[in-house]
């Protein structure tokens, strides 16, 4: 059993690389050659975390692409759709090109989120009928044009379930061998629960982002759909923590993302505070990533993507809201 | 006394201390001063250049000339002839005799007195910049809810909307993000953090994963029923998913075939599948009733009709990029058309 943290450890940091020999021996799906180069480093200094902040180059990209990423959790609310947006345009940012696809059929939100909706006039139902191409049906983001967006149908049709999931199948197949080039990354935002829109929606997936929240029901819903999501062969998932608050994990009032990932046992993509600028940036339609300066959160979601193209995980994680230092001028704002 | 004046000058605000008949005057020549207002705990003062100053008192009845008194409280006017009286001098004498010390500070080193006005002048004015700057960036914060109105999702025009901003911070060099030389700690957004190892080990995780696969045995359902169907031969039912007939977004009924869905989906240019066959029927149908019409023998009126219409299909035939409009034309072509054409053939 390995030891724990204090319970009010928080927030995501980055690209982290830590060696602990205290906690464990290794690295958690880190990249060997990140873990080569810094080896000799951590046995001259064991105890101590390090962590190695990558901003000045661009990740490295792992795995064979596209890679078809699906972001679910089980419950409603937890921030699947806001999860989605992010990444997808850190993705953009970082210069690889994404897919988003809406699979949540009923209840459709990821345009709305990327400030897009007066754009989709097409969705993947048009698709399927014939009443137009799919490169008609994506929806190119003008603020970062490798991004672009797949709904799969408007929020009064039908989607016939009886090739729901070959559809969306067909669907990446076909992005896969356009001529335009296929995308680095589809992102699939899955629908609450797991009924037929959650059956549909992890179809065609390779790997998942399991998206929670630090209370019970949400890790009651997500233990479950992790264990639906491995039923199904997909064995690559990888969590992110959303909502974290400080103040209530120092008091004790909600678990720490520690607590959470000894409960589900699974890697971390990322752990992302709580933030007022999250509403403010689902109401201006304008994903948190691209806010300037960027919030906190979207900090998080931008590190969270950076670990999705290594297919890496955090090694250690945020602890304790240390007060920063304050300078003599700090009443003048300096 | 100029001294005690400039002094003075530099602190607009000064308390009364409310002994000797609820006057006492920290002030050698009072003809720059007016007292605005004088109630039980608050004062304030300020400066004009008129001459003379007035005291107006809410609580307090006594009236040093008798001038002038005002309703249930009373209201005093002083002129500067009102300070020639013995007391007030004689509290003036004292007071100019027993300067306090920061007056005797200035008076000694009178050449630093513009400094310190300054620099106190200086600190005003930056507070004063900061209240505006913090106003303004209230005022401009983006994501409020005049954003919901600007996407058209909120019906308000009293609302005011501010411009976006579509600048980005550079992912690959990003200021919001300091690390120590050490690299265990981490300052993000201006906020630090300590930074703690992952406890999650490769056999824990094996051990989650063989507790949920004992936990959840769960097979993709591939085939969709809906409420009544019976299930077909040689199926598993943990595959089957039941439908409720009134399902808001999934239907188990389809009229398009799978292998034209699939061929829909794959098409990469040309005429979408539905939009060419509504076409090529909508050309069979009119290609039909020109032969009627060549059958029956018509005027040169409604050749000319013919011909028009004619012209107006094979329009829609070059047409290549499915619209909305496309389709609107279309409709309205048929219905026109059809309703139309039947009549004239009627007339004939």
């Amino acid at each position: 059993m390995a030891c724990r943290l204090p319970t009010n450890s928080f927030l995501s940091a980055s690209s982290f690389v830590h060696v602990s020999p205290s906690s464990h021996s290794l690295p958690i799906a880190s990249s060997p050659t990140k873990t080569l180069s810094t080896a000799s480093f951590y046995r001259r200094r064991p105890n101590i975390t390090r962590a190695v902040l990558q901003w000045n180059r661009k990740p490295q990209l792992a795995g064979e692409t596209p890679r078809v990423v699906v972001i679910t959790s089980g419950k409603g609310g937890v921030g699947k759709t806001t999860t989605t947006a992010n990444i997808g345009l850190s993705l953009a940012r970082l210069g690889f090109s994404v897919v988003a696809i809406d699979a949540d059929v009923g209840l459709r939100n990821l345009d709305l989120l990327l400030g897009l909706e007066n754009r989709v006039n097409y969705t993947a139902v048009e698709v399927i009928n014939g009443d137009c191409r799919l490169d008609q049906a994506l929806v190119r983001d003008k603020r970062w044009p490798s991004f672009e967006l797949l709904c799969i149908s408007k929020p009064r049709s039908k989607l016939p379930l009886s090739f729901g999931s070959k559809a969306i199948t067909w669907l990446v197949d076909a992005l896969r061998s356009r001529t335009a080039g296929h995308p680095d990354f589809v992102l699939i935002d899955c629908p609450a629960g797991i009924d037929a829109g959650f059956i549909t929606a992890i179809a065609p997936a390779d790997e998942a982002v399991l998206v929670t929240t630090p209370d019970i029901t949400a890790l009651r819903d997500a233990d479950r759909v992790t264990g639906l999501l491995e039923c199904d062969g997909i064995r690559d998932i990888k969590m992110i923590v959303n909502r974290v608050r400080t103040d209530l994990i120092r008091g004790e009032d909600m678990m720490s993302v520690l607590d959470v990932q000894e409960m589900l046992g699974l890697p971390l993509l990322g752990v992302i505070p709580e933030d007022a600028e999250v509403i403010k940036s689902t109401n201006r339609g304008f994903p948190l990533v691209l806010n300037k300066p960027p919030a906190l959160a979207g900090l998080a979601f931008e590190q969270a993507a950076w670990r999705l193209v290594e297919q890496d995980s955090m090694t250690a994680v945020m602890v304790e809201e240390e007060p920063k230092k304050r300078g003599f001028f700090s009443f003048f704002g300096g | 006394m100029s001294y005690i004046f400039n002094a003075l000058s530099l602190f607009p605000t000064q308390s009364l201390s409310n002994g000797n008949g609820g006057r006492e005057f920290k002030v050698g020549n009072v003809a720059n001063l007016e007292v605005l207002w004088f109630s039980k705990c608050r004062l304030r003062w300020s400066f004009r250049k008129a001459c003379g100053f007035r005291v107006k008192s809410a609580d307090n009845s006594i009236d040093s000339t008798g001038r002038e008194q005002v309703e249930g409280g009373v209201r005093v006017d002083f002129s500067t002839k009102a300070l020639e009286s013995d007391k007030m001098a004689g509290s003036l004498h004292w007071r100019i005799n027993d300067p306090p010390s920061f007056v005797v500070l200035v008076k000694r080193n009178a050449g630093s007195k513009y400094a310190v006005g300054f620099y106190i002048a200086l600190t005003i004015v930056l507070i004063v910049a900061k209240q505006i700057l913090s106003k303004r960036k209230i005022q401009t914060r983006h994501g409020s809810v005049a954003e919901l109105v600007k996407r058209g999702q909120l019906r308000s025009n009293r609302r005011g909307i501010s411009k976006l901003d579509l600048k980005y911070e550079d992912p690959f060099n990003n200021p919001q993000v300091k690390i120590e030389k050490n690299n265990s700690k981490i300052e993000m957004c201006g906020k630090v953090y300590r930074l703690a190892p992952v406890t999650l080990t490769q056999e824990q995780q094996l051990t989650h994963l063989q507790r949920r696969s004992r936990a959840y045995q769960w097979k993709r359902p591939t085939i969709f029923l809906k409420e009544g169907d019976l299930v077909p031969p040689n199926v598993d039912p943990d595959t089957v998913r039941w439908i409720p007939a009134n399902h808001p977004f999934a239907t188990t009924a389809t009229e398009l075939d799978e292998n034209l869905a699939q061929n829909n989906v794959f098409q990469k240019d040309g005429v979408p599948f539905r939009v060419r066959a509504e076409h090529e029927a909508l050309q069979k149908k009119l290609e039909a009733l020109q032969s009627a019409q060549n059958e029956i023998g018509i005027n040169q009126n409604n050749i000319h009709e013919w011909e028009r219409s004619a012209e107006r299909s094979s329009k829609l035939n070059e047409q290549v990029e499915p619209s909305a409009s496309l389709e609107k034309q279309n409709d309205e072509f048929s219905s026109t058309g059809n309703k139309n054409l039947p009549d004239k053939l009627d007339k004939l």
